[in-house]
């Protein structure tokens, strides 16, 4: 294996007519790295990874693989390996002639690509099956074998357009580790596509999140999930509250009352929302202390509206005032927990809150 | 759980079960073993080698692999860049590709022929400019070479109807995914797209083999004798049903109908690479050059003028007092329509009753095969099926001499008539031998009818009969009367059996006409006028049947399935 590269999309924007798919994308992709493009369908993840692959041509901007512009380059000159999402085996070749191809479109002598085809096979356990045909195996087999089919050209880049998106869940969940396993093994650098954040968030080591042809936010899955940037983000990775308000000198004028500004979140005056996890949120039955009195949350009165038992935690939807939050509260044996109409005192910690523009 | 066996279901089965014996399985048999019999019963190979022996049939034998290969080489040749221009190219001409693929089917080989002959040639109108302009002529409809012309004309949509689904087939992932190996250009296309189209272009090519091999029609109607089915035909009639050098040639045809069936079949086994994934795309379209828009529209439009020639020259024929030596006929006249409605009405009636009573047992078969395929458990169900799709690969030729000879003692009950001096044995010989189309049509129809619809009859109270005639039949009437028109509108442009079994001219269909007229110079303005006639019916036909097609799949994409 060569040395991992480096791969850059500066200022890309695309547009099928008048229906822009991308705009001004600017990412970077650092060597060796498993980096995960996530976002709902139609936010332009996939097209960004097939203008990568050279599928899509961009009307602005360049691609670049360790600082070489490869945005007028044929598909089949890039050496970027894509495994597709529909796997793409094609049924007329054995499992040896599909991983074989690309190595016979490169030219290599027979002998050399008889030992890379096993290489690769054995590499991703499917040692046996290599005169199969790709419709007698399973689909995680089949996956395998398009991963190997890739993985024997020894591309500079690995995509992969919603890898696990095909696969059951117990197998999806098997697949995942096993992809980072032979990633960090590789150390190429990789790129993937996935509408699922939580397949996002275990497995890359940085994720961009898109939405509607724009990166909303780039970071690593800690950063996204704790510092959100904008509503979208906070939203689509994890569940979470947001309630409106107001910064007024140096404080948070809300349905929750008053807040003093979190110290480390640079605040300008006018309309803002305060974002905070379920988890965060306390319940108690005993009634709600005076504003102001001493303690770390800030208490409201509230009830019960529904309950769901998700085995770990209970999730709560309560009224408090106006509002209605989600709370998820630990569940542990003997706990009954909270009947819907119970009335409670619902309890927000300031040092988890984000304050978010717009 | 379906039911296994009642009286009613097994009487059902053993009555097919018999139809299909005694008109399609004994009659074939009944060739083959005459082929293979010698005087005294016992088994021989002395009609081959009597075969063999004979120069004019090693000649018949050679010329008709000829012309069918070459057939199918021609048929390739015009269709797989109309196949490719469409699924490839995003362009206004795919409509009129569309068009081709239906056109020349509407109207019957031998029926354009003549028409060809005055068109193209020796001195025909092509040949007529040719020669007038440049001084040469091309020799396109001479011996041999006008059959292969004719035939292209005619069978060239199979390859472009089987190859155009198959080409669109496939997902454009499996050519990106070759792309992004770097693999792109001719070898993209060689080793990817070309042998994920193979299934749908070989599928395309055996049928147009068999259809040429066995064609007795058009080779008659162009004069040309030396080849196997005519050859079976002239001994039969000739020498007689005695003749065993006919059945002879009857088991070489069939060979080779089965052989290319079989061989396509052992091809595509394994093979039906339905690659279009749920969610799917096709094949990009791309923009075409100008040049090589030039180059498509071009060939387009040079195929289209060559596919409407016959249906042109056959309604010209069909008005035309004279045409001879001359680019167009020099005078018109309505009198062959009145001579054809005037002679001719008692065969176009007959057209509608034989072909109408054969299309009707068709779809009473076919809906009987298809419930006790699909919805029984009745052991042996199958072999109704498997029988009644062997007639598609048994020529005319062989079924009409096996009829003559099976049934040449036949009488029928009460009457003291021969069966084959009636007219019912044209309605049996049509039924049996386009069974299969209307099985087909009944079967799908059949399996897009869930279960479970039954069920909810049979669970209000119907009973089994009840609900047959009550849901099942109704849901599938679409597929039915599909079914009913396909095996009309083939039978009536039957012309293999046709000629063989046509005893007396009162009994003739309008196929027979056609043929007949067509033999003779002033028959030909009335041949084409009957012609015209049996095109209108035919695309008339066509049309219904698509039709029904179409309303019952809206239907069910009304109801949300697929």
């Amino acid at each position: 294996m060569t040395a991992p590269v480096r791969v850059e999309a500066r200022q890309v924007s695309l547009a099928f007519g008048a229906n822009v798919v991308l705009r001004d994308i600017d990412v970077v992709v650092e060597p060796g790295e498993f980096f995960a493009l996530l976002g709902p369908s139609g936010c332009g993840k996939s097209t960004l990874l097939r203008l990568i692959a050279g599928f899509n041509r961009a009307q602005k901007g360049a691609i670049l693989i360790d600082g070489e512009d490869i945005t007028q380059l044929v598909p089949w000159k890039r050496n970027v390996g894509m495994v597709f999402q529909s796997y793409a085996l094609w049924p007329h070749m054995t499992v040896a002639q599909n991983v074989a191809f690309g190595l016979e479109e490169r030219r290599q002598p027979r002998a050399a690509v008889r030992a890379k085809v096993e290489d690769v096979l054995a590499l991703v356990g499917l040692g046996e099956y290599a005169t199969r045909r790709p419709g007698q195996l399973s689909g995680g087999q089949q996956q395998r074998v398009a991963l190997a089919r890739t993985l024997a050209i020894e591309p500079r880049v690995l995509l992969l357009d919603e890898p696990l998106s095909n696969l059951d869940a117990k197998l999806r969940h098997h697949m995942r580790r096993e992809l980072l396993a032979m990633q960090r093994k590789l150390g190429i650098t990789t790129i993937f596509v996935t509408h699922d954040q939580e397949e996002a968030m275990t497995t890359a080591d940085r994720i961009a999140v898109m939405h509607q042809g724009v990166i909303q936010q780039v970071g690593t899955p800690i950063d996204l999930y704790d510092r959100p940037v904008n509503r979208f983000v906070a939203e689509f990775v994890g569940t979470i509250n947001l309630v409106p308000g107001r910064t007024v000198a140096g404080a948070i004028d809300s349905a929750l009352g008053r807040i003093a500004r979190p110290p480390d979140q640079p605040l300008s005056d006018g309309p803002v929302q305060l974002a905070f996890r379920p988890h965060t949120v306390a319940l108690s039955s005993a009634p709600a202390p005076e504003p102001g009195a001493p303690g770390a949350h800030h208490w409201v009165d509230g009830s019960v509206l529904e309950r769901e038992f998700l085995g770990e935690f209970v999730r709560y939807r309560v009224s408090a005032g106006a509002l209605e939050l989600i709370v998820d509260q630990q569940h542990t044996l003997g706990d009954a927990g909270y009947a819907p109409g119970t009335r409670i005192s619902v309890g927000v910690d300031p040092g988890q809150l984000r304050v978010l523009h717009g | 759980m379906p039911p296994r066996f009642s009286w009613p279901i097994l009487g059902v089965a053993l009555l097919i079960a018999a139809f299909l014996v005694a008109f399609l399985i004994v009659p074939v048999l009944t060739v083959i073993w005459v082929a293979f019999a010698d005087p005294d019963g016992g088994f021989t190979l002395a009609h081959f080698a009597g075969f063999f022996s004979l120069s004019l049939m090693r000649e018949s034998f050679a010329n008709s692999l000829y012309v069918a290969l070459a057939t199918v080489l021609a048929s390739t040749l015009v269709a797989v860049p109309l196949a490719y221009l469409t699924v490839r190219f995003q362009f206004r001409g795919a409509i009129v590709i569309q068009t081709l693929g239906v056109l020349p089917l509407i109207m019957p080989a031998f029926v354009g022929a003549a028409a060809l002959q005055l068109l193209f040639g020796r001195s025909g109108s092509l040949n007529l400019i040719l020669d007038d302009w440049f001084g040469f002529t091309l020799p396109i409809m001479q011996g041999l070479n006008g059959i292969v012309f004719v035939e292209t004309l005619h069978y060239f949509p199979f390859i472009l109807l089987n190859l155009s689904v198959a080409l669109n087939n496939i997902d454009v992932a499996m050519e990106e995914s070759a792309q992004n190996l770097g693999a792109h250009g001719w070898r993209l296309f060689r080793r990817i797209v070309f042998p994920l189209a193979m299934p749908g272009y070989v599928a395309g090519a055996s049928l147009v083999f068999i259809k040429v091999f066995d064609d007795l029609g058009t080779p008659l109607v162009l004069n040309v004798t030396n080849m196997l089915a005519p050859q079976a035909y002239l001994r039969v009639t000739s020498i007689g049903i005695e003749d065993p050098i006919g059945f002879v040639i009857c088991v070489i045809l069939v060979a080779f109908s089965v052989a290319a069936m079989a061989g396509s079949g052992a091809f595509l086994r394994g093979r039906e690479f339905a690659t279009l994934q749920r969610g799917g795309q096709s094949l990009l379209r791309r923009r075409l050059a100008p040049w090589q828009a030039v180059l498509a529209y071009g060939w387009i439009g040079l195929v289209l003028a060559l596919v409407l020639s016959p249906h042109l020259g056959v309604l010209l024929l069909s008005f035309s007092r004279v045409w001879s030596y001359s680019v167009l006929p020099e005078a018109w006249t309505l009198a062959h329509y009145a001579t054809v409605f005037g002679d001719s009405s008692r065969m176009i009636w007959n057209t509608f009753v034989y072909c109408g009573l054969a299309a009707l047992i068709d779809v009473s078969i076919g809906t009987a095969i298809a419930y006790l395929v699909l919805r029984t458990r009745l052991p042996g169900r199958q072999l109704l099926d498997h029988m009644a799709t062997v007639a598609l690969a048994m020529p005319g030729v062989v079924l009409g001499i096996g009829y003559l000879r099976t049934f040449r003692n036949v009488e029928i009950p009460l009457t003291g008539t021969a069966l084959t001096a009636s007219w019912l044995i044209f309605v049996l010989a049509y039924s049996v031998r386009r069974l299969p189309y209307a099985l087909r049509s009944c079967m799908a129809a059949m399996q897009q009818v869930h279960t479970s619809l039954e069920e909810a009859a049979q669970n209000l109270g119907a009973s089994r009969a009840g609900t047959i005639r009550r849901v099942i039949v109704p849901l599938m009437a679409g597929g039915i009367l599909a079914g009913f028109v396909t095996s009309f509108i083939t039978a009536a442009v039957e012309i293999s059996e046709t000629i063989l079994l046509t005893s007396r001219e009162s009994l003739a269909p309008m196929s027979y006409g056609i043929y007949l007229y067509m033999q003779s110079i002033a028959g030909r303005g009335p041949g084409a006028a009957l012609g015209v006639i049996s095109v209108v019916m035919v695309a008339f036909g066509t049309y219904l049947s698509h039709r029904f097609v179409a309303s019952r799949e809206a239907h069910h994409i009304a109801r949300g399935k697929p």
